[in-house]
């Protein structure tokens, strides 16, 4: 083809069943150069086709009309058509030629950001990341790009619902890092702290060989939420974290260690003194609204633990012990606890008491049987999981090189299905 | 722009839909590229996620509002008023936000329901926190006069001690829903039943 005109022509006849599409694909593949040679001028190319039905070759001439750095002017127009393509685009043709779709996908990030217009991005890249999906357990590139549109958009709802899905397959491991530390911010600022943990340790614990400013970014907020969630943080990091996380991590972080140490003191005053002495540096990190968090939690943790030593305590008790300035303060306090669902317990203002009580759930409502139902199904699918994988890597030529070869170094007994020699 | 989703949602008073109808609409038409700023029911938006209770979006939609619009248009900055008490746990000035402003006729039903709600749910608070509470700050919680909010509580079954100004709460039995469905004990039991053999 020697024409940007036959392009299209083929384009328009081939676009229709499966074997017509494959050759179609090879096709466009000698093509590329040509169209990207051409490509200021492709665009009045792309009126002559129809994304949902030519969308391979739409693709492929959209891809390489924005290919080379675009006027100002122009970019609303070219973000405009991206995001008409990706809505209208066939899912499964998309999948001949993610790698395309992805670099359409990633200049469209660049330019709403540019335009200083993320919301413009966010809609279009929820829609993207769900066509090149093929399962929702996947965890495609695009997914920390959308993660950040949402958070530079301010729609940290809509970022959610990704969040959601579990994923157990990650392609490349910056992606896995990214949409682990922008998921852990969206999480922060919707006030869901366990999820928020859960994906901040995901990126402090993942396998690394260099250390990355990622991973340091995301072990600072992660000692934070750990001290909001769950009023400690313990320095020890478990066994699977890499070597070079466990040496590295904490050299970038001695301010935020010593407001965990200070803070297991249980004096208000102690966090609030290392937090004068490294204002800076959280504000710096932009880390400080969090940090203040933490303190505020304090109180929470303090009369939390009154709870468990305590069956009644007067509203000026639990304000001395806590440092809290008045018995109102206190009662405050203790409603919104209560509120929240965090402590059981009784107000009594006329004698200025409050009685701490047990948990009243009791395990026996249909909502409570219906939940323990669907964690179990849940650990079930998980272990299953599990051992699936664990039969991948014991068949894995690689792993079984390597066990064979380390094999002397243990006793005969515990390696006797591994062979001594594993030539393969 | 069409702004009929919001509307419809609006007039079929489903005040609990009205925050994602906004959300939907305000990505949309933003991919259309379209300056919707300046005609966004900015108002509506804020209320509909203080309504369900969501005053992270609608701190986080606040922030997103150009300062132009929260200077020209005061009711904006009034419905998040009303969030801002919410967010710092503020009990009464929730209800002396909600009666601070002139609201516009639209803005006035999604208010009045969200402050019934408000009322209902600060009742449900008293009632689960508080043995005895003194009638002043019960009327501050439920935004009530002295005289009424008295007269509300003891239709409740609450008691009054007039020496004393306290009230006595009265709990109220909760009933939950106990029946099960025989598959799911089914379930359960060969559970139990798998991990004991």
């Amino acid at each position: 083809m020697d024409s940007v005109e036959a392009v299209v022509t083929q384009i328009q006849g081939l676009s229709g069943g499966s074997g017509d599409i494959s050759l179609l694909h090879s096709l466009l593949k000698q093509a590329d150069d040509l169209l990207h040679n051409e490509s200021t001028r492709l665009a009045p190319f792309l009126e002559q086709l129809d994304p949902s039905i030519h969308t391979l070759g739409y693709l492929y001439l959209l891809e390489a009309c924005t290919s080379t750095p675009i006027p100002k002017e122009q970019a609303n127009q070219l973000v405009l058509s991206i995001a008409n393509f990706i809505n209208n685009c066939s899912a499964e043709q998309i999948h001949l030629a993610p790698d395309k779709f992805v670099s359409l996908c990633k200049r469209l990030k660049d330019q709403v950001i540019l335009l200083e217009a993320p919301m413009r991005g966010v809609a279009p890249m929820l829609t993207a990341v769900r066509k090149l999906q093929s399962a929702s357990e996947l965890l495609t590139v695009l997914h920390p790009d959308f993660l950040l549109l949402c958070l530079l958009a301010k729609c940290y709802k809509t970022g959610l619902c990704i969040l959601e899905d579990d994923i157990f397959e990650v392609d490349q491991p910056r992606d896995f890092f990214l949409y682990c530390y922008y998921g852990g911010m969206i999480c922060i600022g919707q006030k869901r702290f366990r999820k928020a943990l859960e994906l901040l340790h995901n990126v402090v614990t993942a396998p690394m060989s260099t250390i990355n400013a990622i991973a340091v970014e995301a072990y600072k907020k992660y000692i934070l939420v750990s001290l909001i969630h769950n009023g400690q943080f313990s320095t020890t990091f478990p066994k699977y974290t890499s070597s070079v996380a466990q040496r590295n991590l904490k050299n970038f972080s001695q301010p935020y260690l010593d407001l965990a140490n200070s803070y297991s003191s249980g004096k208000i005053s102690e966090p609030e003194k290392c937090i004068q002495t490294n204002r800076e540096k959280f504000e710096a990190d932009k880390n400080l609204g969090l940090v203040k968090q933490v303190v505020s939690s304090m109180y929470k943790r303090n009369i939390q633990r009154l709870t468990q030593t305590y069956l009644t305590l007067s509203l000026q008790d639990i304000a001395n012990t806590v440092q809290l300035n008045s018995p109102k303060e206190a009662e405050m306090h203790v409603l919104q606890m209560i509120q929240d669902g965090e402590i059981f317990a009784t107000i009594n203002q006329k004698d200025g008491m409050v009685r701490f009580q047990e948990d009243p759930e009791q395990y026996k409502t249909c909502e409570m049987i219906e939940h323990i139902d669907s964690s179990i199904q849940r650990i079930m699918t998980l272990s299953k999981k599990l051992t699936t994988m664990d039969e991948l890597i014991s068949c894995d030529p690689l792993y079984l090189a390597k066990a064979g070869r380390e094999r002397q170094r243990f006793d005969f007994d515990d390696y006797d299905t591994v062979p001594q020699k594993f030539n393969i | 722009m069409d702004f009929t989703p919001i509307k419809d949602a609006m007039t079929s008073k489903s005040y609990g839909k009205i925050a994602d109808v906004c959300d939907d609409l305000m990505l949309q038409v933003s991919t259309q590229g379209i300056a919707f700023e300046d005609e966004w029911p900015y108002t509506i938006h804020l209320l509909g996620h203080i309504y369900v209770d969501d005053i992270n979006s609608a701190r986080f939609l606040w922030k997103s509002i150009p300062p132009a619009i929260k200077e020209r248009q005061p009711e904006v900055g009034a419905a998040w008023k009303i969030g801002q008490r919410l967010w710092t746990r503020d009990y009464a000035a929730v209800h002396e936000a909600i009666r601070g402003f002139e609201w516009s006729p639209e803005a006035q039903c999604i208010v009045a329901a969200f402050s019934e709600l408000y009322t209902k749910k600060m009742f449900q608070l008293l009632l689960s926190a508080y043995s005895t509470i003194s009638i002043q700050d019960t009327a501050l919680f439920l935004g009530m006069s002295e005289d009424d909010v008295t007269n509300y509580v003891v239709e409740q079954g609450w008691t009054v001690d007039s020496a004393s100004r306290m009230l006595t709460v009265k709990k109220q039995p909760i009933v939950t829903e106990q029946k099960l469905d025989p598959s799911k004990l089914q379930r359960l039991t060969e559970y139990v039943f798998h991990l004991e053999h």
